[in-house]
């Protein structure tokens, strides 16, 4: 706009928003910092801790930062135009397996557990589990799915190949973890694994069709537990794909969960036990054929086992359907999402014909909201909060509607337990297409 | 008796001492000096970057508009509220103008290009948060 500016951003993301004004192209825009976190201070708290405080970073006033930030001169830097080339490095490393081990640890090429180094002997035989040609370029992916905060870095086949390697994958796994990484028909980007987010979100996939059995996915005794060799090493390959192909999982600026999700690291891989759920697979729900070979996208908080809820009660007479109709109205911001054993979809089928007759009785119409984005309500008991008679009461804008709910049935049948949680789906790909 | 049994057991105790010792040195020694490999990079392509300059700076805020502009992250209408409020008090000839950005989709993360084209025809500076 050519209009001068200065955008006011809490210190702690101090690190990522300078990786975030490099990549922009203005490394020295003028930031004003300050300290959070703002969200739930009172307006006396805002006045006096955070606006009439100091820059945490200079110690100086932020008024009088903000005000020199829009009419001290430019310098000859903040002038600068022109490219910065950039390109990834060297195409290959050379050392004993402990320097190469010690180097993708500095590098932070790993998730610091060990890896198998990617020798082009391994990776060519990686390689040898799609007939895509290893310099196809597969998609392009950065920390955030819209890329809003950061740039899109692009990766091909043969770079896949290379992190399924480090990741333990057999061959095999390479058309189910090339679908996942493949990129969104309708935008053109690929789903990264680990977010950006501040929330500590993971990454969920539900695999469907023949191709369970064919590379080994457990959908039995333990199914989303990490002891199956498909199921782990495919969603530690996504995992790892997303720290080297889209720049995500660095702490300080591409990872910025508060708290951080041990989902990270391997993923949410859930097979769906076709054979024992007494409903459609969920990707005949999504419009494919029965065996067809399709793997479904999610991202969101996670899954906890609906023991852990009050409203399921433990008791001799149990009422599945209206424990998790209790529990779904428990859940915000993510779709809610029940992966149920087969003895709960027995009993939610003993009620209803169709997953969606349940999920239509059991999450009432209307659409989800973020309530974040309301604006704040006046503390009836905050010292200086009065009301604003230039701001109309509280209300909140239709932002996102979700659907309903998401079933999933994996899992075993040696109890009645089941878990639920917050996951949004995001879309199915067929895997075949990337054999 | 018991003075033999002790012998024998601390004598089979020095052997199995004196093997267990001598047995890593022998495999180390006997051990192949270790190959260098190749391995091949595991990250994407980064695209290259466009600099682009920074708008002019004003002299001075006198006399100027300035748009404080609320991306509706919560908590920022309280202090960019009171922000227009610190100008009007510390600074009266610059007129300060509070706008909430109206991103029904998206978010913090939405465009509100009403709001552009309103700060392109009317404002000298912005001010813009929260980037949380």
């Amino acid at each position: 706009m050519g209009i001068p500016a200065t955008a006011i951003v809490l210190a702690e993301f101090y690190e990522q928003e300078k990786e975030k004004a490099l990549h922009e192209g203005m490394p020295e825009v003028r930031t004003q910092w300050i300290q959070g976190p703002v969200w739930a201070k009172t307006r006396e708290e805002m006045r006096r801790d955070v606006m009439e405080g100091n820059n945490p970073l200079t110690g100086r006033p932020v008024m009088q930062e903000i005000v020199e930030k829009l009419t001290k001169p430019l310098t000859a830097e903040e002038k600068r135009t022109g490219e910065i080339k950039r390109d990834r490095g060297p195409e290959t490393y050379t050392g004993t397996r402990e320097e190469l081990n010690k180097l993708f640890l500095e590098k932070r090429f790993t998730d610091f557990l060990p890896i198998v180094l990617p020798t082009p002997e391994r990776v060519n035989e990686m390689l040898m589990g799609t007939s895509h040609d290893p310099d196809e370029v597969v998609g392009k992916m950065s920390p955030t799915n819209t890329g809003q905060y950061f740039e899109f870095w692009t990766f091909t086949v043969r770079d896949v190949a290379v992190n399924a390697v480090m990741a333990g994958c057999k061959p095999e796994y390479m058309p189910v973890l090339l679908a996942i990484l493949s990129p969104d028909p309708r935008t053109g980007i690929s789903k990264e694994a680990i977010s950006v987010s501040d929330n500590g979100f993971t990454g969920a996939v539900v695999i469907n069709g023949n191709i369970r059995d064919e590379i080994g996915l457990n959908y039995d005794v333990g199914a989303v537990g990490p002891y199956a060799h498909a199921n782990t090493n495919i969603g530690r390959a996504w995992s790892l794909a997303s720290i080297n192909l889209g720049n995500c999982g660095k702490p300080g600026t591409t990872y910025m969960g508060v708290i951080g999700n041990p989902m990270n690291l391997i993923n949410i891989v859930i097979a769906e036990n076709e054979e024992k759920s007494p409903f459609k697979p969920f990707s005949v729900r999504k419009g494919f054929e029965k065996g067809e070979n399709v793997v479904s996208l999610f991202e969101g908080w996670g899954i906890l086992s609906a023991a852990n809820w009050k409203v399921n009660r433990w008791g001799t007479e149990m009422d599945y359907p209206q424990i998790a109709k209790d529990i779904f109205a428990q859940q915000g911001m993510f779709t809610p999402t029940a992966v149920l054993s087969p003895p709960i979809a027995n009993f939610i089928k003993a009620r209803f014909d169709t997953i969606e007759e349940f999920v239509n009785w059991a999450v009432p119409a209307g659409p989800s909201f973020f309530p974040g984005f309301a604006k704040t309500k006046p503390k009836p008991d905050a010292a200086g909060d009065e009301p604003d008679a230039g701001r109309t009461a509280p209300k909140t804008p239709p932002m996102f509607t979700f659907p309903k709910a998401n079933i999933i049935v994996t899992g075993a049948s040696n109890n009645n337990y089941w878990s639920v949680g917050g996951l949004s789906y995001s879309r199915s790909v067929r895997i075949d297409d990337w054999r | 008796m018991k003075k033999l049994i002790s012998v024998a057991v601390i004598a089979v105790f020095c052997l199995g001492f004196f093997c267990c010792d001598q047995a890593p040195k022998e495999q180390e020694q006997a051990a192949p000096a270790e190959e260098e490999m190749t391995v091949l990079t595991p990250l994407g392509h980064p695209p290259s970057i466009t600099l682009k300059p920074m708008a002019p700076r004003l002299d001075t805020l006198e006399g100027k508009t300035v748009y404080i502009v609320d991306n509706i992250y919560p908590g920022s209408d309280l202090l960019l509220t009171e922000m227009a409020a610190w100008f009007e008090r510390e600074m009266p000839k610059t007129k300060a103008i509070y706008k909430r950005k109206n991103a029904m989709m998206g978010g913090f993360e939405g465009e509100d290009p009403t709001l552009w084209a309103e700060i392109k025809e009317k404002a000298d500076a912005v001010i813009i948060g929260l980037g949380h």
